[in-house]
């Protein structure tokens, strides 16, 4: 059979092609469809406008290692939420620094709230987990939460796993908990020891202790740093990281003896402290 | 390596006393009575405060479990010591304390995990060196039940 007849279509043959776009219509439509739906199973916040999230660009930002499956347990499939209640009239500096470092060894997803028990919280204390991220929707993409929520709390508390772990209270024990994520403690039970000696130390004595107190820290701390560039052995420790933060909150860095000047330079250089300037007083 | 703990005999303090009492199958360490409270390491090496000399215990014997069997039951311990030094040691009114240590045990026997650790002796410890505790005990009043049945177990058990 000729396709033209006297330069026309075949009337059949336009009636097939006719039936194969409107096919080829529904498709595209039932694809959409189901494009839409999978985009509120996977989006918690189901109000949030489908069109305006970009697709699949996610993952491939994110570098990171999965090895928390060994260091907590099973991964329950649940976003590992760290949550961290904080007074703002003592904002917990080593544990932003932590937050800080997590941040570079996990996919963190961050965000800070405040209680009903505070009143007004500065702006710096608001924003001080960096900015809120573009793809905060998609939990499912992160390896650990960090819930920060300034309330009225005598002191920091921190909840996780509230199934298997009691509250867990105080600086000095949930910034071991934050550096246990990041570095295994030292071999040496001495060295590990001594690490934990000078979180006590920076915790007690130094943030919570008398002008008297704060000056023998600041002394223990200067011959101690003449011995070594960091607090416990060759490398940095979560002893500086605790002590540098005490010292910068109490506001004695410009009054301290010169090792402890040179120390804190060497932590400001390594970038950790960044995030924490500007909440110093 | 033998480890040499001197204890002030004046006040002695009972949760380095516990931790040295649990490790000392494992590990080679001498009690002496003295002035002040330490354990000696080495010539370098000395800790003075009671949550240092346990910690380092523990660590030298990891097969007693003293500091927990994961870095969460860790994490609960490093909790109950410092919750043994600033909410027990030394304070006048410890009866929030004490609340909140009888919610904790409400459904457990021992602090943190199944068995004994560094929480338990810790916090035993300080309450053991507790008149508001020894009080609230005498009285035969019936609260703190929970913290009460943990508090006799441990008592009997016998290194206490």
């Amino acid at each position: 059979m000729p396709m033209y007849q006297n330069g026309e279509v075949d009337p059949a043959l336009q009636a097939l092609e006719a039936r194969q776009d409107e096919i080829l219509r529904r498709l595209y439509e039932l694809k959409a469809a189901v494009d839409g739906l999978a985009k509120t199973v996977t989006t918690p916040d189901a109000d949030l406008d489908a069109t305006t999230l970009s697709q699949g660009s996610t993952a491939s930002v994110f570098t990171g290692t999965t090895d928390l499956d060994s260091l907590l347990g099973k991964d329950l499939g649940a976003l590992r939420d760290i949550v961290i209640n904080a007074n703002p009239t003592r904002p917990p500096l080593s544990l932003l620094v932590l937050h800080g470092l997590l941040c570079q060894k996990y996919r963190v997803l961050s965000s800070v709230h405040v209680h009903s028990s505070v009143s007004s919280v500065p702006p710096q204390l608001l924003s001080c987990l960096g900015p809120r991220h573009a793809d905060s929707y998609a939990r499912h993409h992160f390896q650990l939460g960090f819930t920060l929520i300034w309330k009225d709390v005598p002191h920091v508390q921190m909840k996780f796993s509230t199934q298997k772990m009691c509250p867990i209270e105080g600086e000095a024990s949930v910034a071991r908990f934050l550096f246990r994520l990041l570095a295994a403690e030292p071999r040496d039970a001495a060295a590990a020891t001594q690490v934990d000696g000078w979180i006590d130390t920076a915790v007690f004595q130094m943030a919570e202790g008398s002008a008297k107190e704060r000056a023998a820290v600041l002394r223990a701390l200067n011959s101690a740093l003449g011995r070594g560039s960091w607090l416990v052995g060759q490398e940095l420790s979560l002893a500086d990281i605790v002590c540098a933060s005490s010292v910068l909150q109490t506001g004695s860095a410009s009054s301290a003896p010169p090792n402890v000047q040179r120390w804190l330079k060497c932590c400001e250089n390594l970038g950790y402290f960044s995030c924490i300037s500007p909440l110093l007083p | 390596m033998a480890l040499n703990l001197i204890v002030n005999s004046s006040n002695p303090p009972l949760g380095a006393l516990l931790a040295a009492e649990h490790v000392k199958g494992t590990v080679n360490v001498s009690v002496q009575e003295g002035k002040d409270t330490k354990l000696h390491v080495s010539d370098q090496v000395q800790f003075n405060d009671v949550n240092s000399i346990t910690r380092y215990l523990a660590r030298v014997a990891p097969s007693l479990g003293l500091y927990g069997s994961n870095m969460l039951e860790q994490t609960e311990v490093d909790h109950w010591l410092e919750f043994s030094v600033r909410r027990l040691c030394g304070q006048s009114k410890v009866a929030p304390a004490l609340g909140e240590l009888d919610r904790a045990l409400a459904l457990r026997t021992f602090l943190v995990g199944h068995s004994l650790t560094l929480a338990d002796l810790c916090v035993w410890a300080a309450l053991k060196g507790s008149g508001e505790w020894q009080a609230i005990q005498a009285s035969k009043s019936g609260s703190f039940r929970h913290l009460y049945r943990w508090f006799s177990f441990l008592s009997s058990q016998a290194p206490f």
